[in-house]
């Protein structure tokens, strides 16, 4: 079976080739790198999760501080404690893994019904919505997670609620410009006419068929600014606490050393975050290239 | 400028201005219910444990003049805002206003600075490349923008500390501006530096940039242009150029003063952001709702002004 694809730009130009044939070089090596990150961070989660971790990420060799890299039983060196740093890395995708996807949830969930309503329905709803989304981007999201954390000395959950909130404009608006998008197009028009109750057409013709790619993309854009929130957040001191190990929290510990000529257990995590956080982002644009047929040279 | 081209700007000023007004209206309410929601309350300490319903509360909130609807609150606060009365810090109790106008000055330096970089930096790579195409340079330039985009800001910052005061012995780092050393304008630019390179503004003005302006290069007008001799830069620059650039600078604000939050505790920098660290730690309501709303007023301010170049160079735009 042939599959007609739509590529780039304006309606009408479909390609029959299959998707990797057509792809660019540059996005299927974005998308390359992006799975090889994921595949590393669910596995390394799932390790985690069932405590089958190198070392006891807890359990100090205080005869092995701040070893380096590659030393006996040590694969990735320890850190001011002496505790071995790749169970340490592992252990602090705990930190981010599931409150990322909570905020990836909610910033898809809250973002397409968000869009739709402006797309579909339009009108003053339209309106209304926009003015949220404007007023959401008036606040820098860490200033506003600052004072969410003021008022209610929030956990991660709750912070990451509030980033998934902050990130329902950036989808509602990218739904909402698909729908007019596709309202140009005739078979909305014929799903109308064949009397297709409104949530079908929406749910499969607009949202499954058309928007699925985009809402993928948007969420593994939404894994990276949670990795980023998340790191920053404990970084700052009030995201996870010591011992329990988040990068964030790792680099900040490692600094002192670091300043001191001591780079690597600051490092390590650096090194794990914009691995982490580059590889959502290259997948995320990769799949834009591919899929959306978004240029980004 | 021809008088024809101030009236559209004159009235997308106005309607632009009230939108503004409109959504730090919106932000004033969404700083004020957080807060609202916030468990306990202020007056519990002085009630000693009394049930907040009882009638001795209710008479001690009488006595002291706290309204007891949240529209009561809401109105008796925002009246105080409005005059310039942001309270007091919990911590210092110095009124808030004060310390957030001299610290504001700090940030503002720390972020216009940044995004000054950033344009120094991100303008030649993206003009470059959107001059010549896909080449191997450019390919390069922008894997590393991607790279560099994801460097966790504040390891970038430590490496930038260590080099300069290991290696070249210089800048009087992690001192603040609390004495005046001979060199310490220069204290500035290292926080800038940092900020401008790795708040993820980098890449993503050389990709908006580069994408625009070679649409704009690819237009009939600019074929035109270059076939009679005509300087294709002086036509592509508004389009391809100066609008592309104020949208990224203006939608970037936020994640700059978000980064500045990081920054200023990285270098010990006197600003707002490390404000909003030490007040969240310290939960001193005054201080963070007054840098949220100050906040918020530099976003909405950066909005206005590129909606004013974008309308000054695009006419049409007032009519929508």
């Amino acid at each position: 079976m042939r599959r007609y694809v739509q590529t780039a730009g304006p309606i009408g130009e479909f390609s029959a080739l299959p998707l990797l044939q057509r792809a660019e070089t540059r996005d299927l090596v974005y998308v390359g790198y992006g799975l090889l990150v994921l595949a590393l961070v669910l596995a390394s989660y799932l390790l985690g999760a069932f405590g089958w971790l190198p070392d006891d990420p807890r359990a100090m060799h205080v005869d092995l501080i701040n070893a380096a890299p590659f030393s006996p039983g040590h694969p990735l060196g320890t850190d001011f404690l002496g505790r071995d740093l790749q169970a340490r890395l592992i252990l602090g995708i705990q930190a981010y893994f599931l409150p990322g996807l909570l905020a990836i949830a909610i910033s898809v969930v809250g973002g397409s019904v968000l869009g739709v309503l402006a797309g579909y329905r339009g009108g003053w709803l339209a309106v209304v919505i926009t003015y949220f989304a404007n007023l959401l981007d008036s606040f820098p999201r860490l200033i506003l997670i600052l004072l969410v954390i003021a008022a209610f000395k929030a956990d991660i959950y709750a912070i990451m609620v509030v980033v998934g909130i902050t990130g329902m404009p950036e989808t509602a608006n990218l739904i909402a410009g698909k729908i007019s998008f596709l309202r140009q197009k005739n078979f909305i028009e014929a799903a109308h006419a064949l009397g297709l109750p409104a949530h079908t057409v929406i749910l499969k013709h607009i949202l499954w068929l058309n928007c699925r790619a985009l809402l993928v993309i948007q969420a593994t854009l939404g894994m990276a600014e949670a990795i980023l929130v998340e790191t920053s957040l404990s970084y700052l001191g009030f995201g996870v606490q010591e011992p329990t190990p988040s990068w964030g929290n790792m680099v900040q510990a490692g600094a002192n050393y670091f300043l001191q000529g001591n780079f690597w257990p600051s490092t390590a995590p650096a090194l794990a975050i914009l691995a982490t956080i580059l590889g959502f982002q290259l997948l995320g644009d990769g799949l834009n290239g591919m899929l959306e047929g978004k240029r980004r040279r | 400028m021809k008088f024809s081209a101030i009236l559209p700007v004159a009235r997308v000023l106005r309607r632009e201005l009230a939108v503004t007004a409109l959504l730090l209206l919106g932000v004033s309410v969404v700083v004020f219910a957080v807060l609202y929601l916030a468990p306990g309350d202020p007056l519990n300490v002085l009630l000693e444990g009394q049930s907040p319903r009882s009638q001795l509360a209710l008479g001690a909130r009488e006595v002291l003049g706290v309204p007891q609807t949240w529209y009561g609150r809401y109105g008796a606060w925002l009246a105080k805002v409005l005059q310039g009365n942001f309270g007091n810090s919990i911590r210092t109790g110095l009124p808030v206003l004060p310390e957030l106008a001299r610290v504001g000055v700090n940030t503002l330096v720390l972020t216009l600075g940044s995004l000054l970089f950033t344009l120094m930096i991100a303008v030649p790579i993206a003009v470059h490349a959107a001059v010549n195409g896909d080449t191997a340079g450019n390919t390069a330039a922008t894997v590393a923008a991607y790279v560099v985009s994801a460097v966790p800001v504040f390891w970038f910052g430590y490496i930038v500390v260590y080099v300069f005061i290991n290696k070249l012995g210089m800048f009087p780092l992690l001192s603040g501006t609390a004495t005046k050393q001979p060199h310490a304008w220069l204290y500035f630019l290292v926080p800038i530096f940092v900020l401008g390179t790795a708040s993820g503004t980098l890449a993503e003005l050389i990709r908006h940039l580069r994408e625009e302006l070679s649409r704009v290069l690819a237009e009939d007008y600019i074929r035109t242009a270059r076939a009679k001799g005509a300087p294709v830069w002086r036509h592509a620059f508004k389009e391809g150029f100066l609008i592309p650039v104020t949208e990224i600078m203006s939608a970037k604000i936020p994640f700059l003063l978000g980064g500045a939050v990081i920054v200023e505790q990285v270098f010990n920098w006197p600003g707002m952001g490390r404000m909003a660290w030490q007040a969240a730690q310290d939960r001193d309501f005054p201080v963070i709702m007054g840098v949220a709303l100050v906040a918020a007023a530099f976003v909405r301010t950066g909005n206005l002004l590129q909606r004013v170049v974008f309308t000054m160079v695009n006419p049409r735009a007032s009519k929508e």
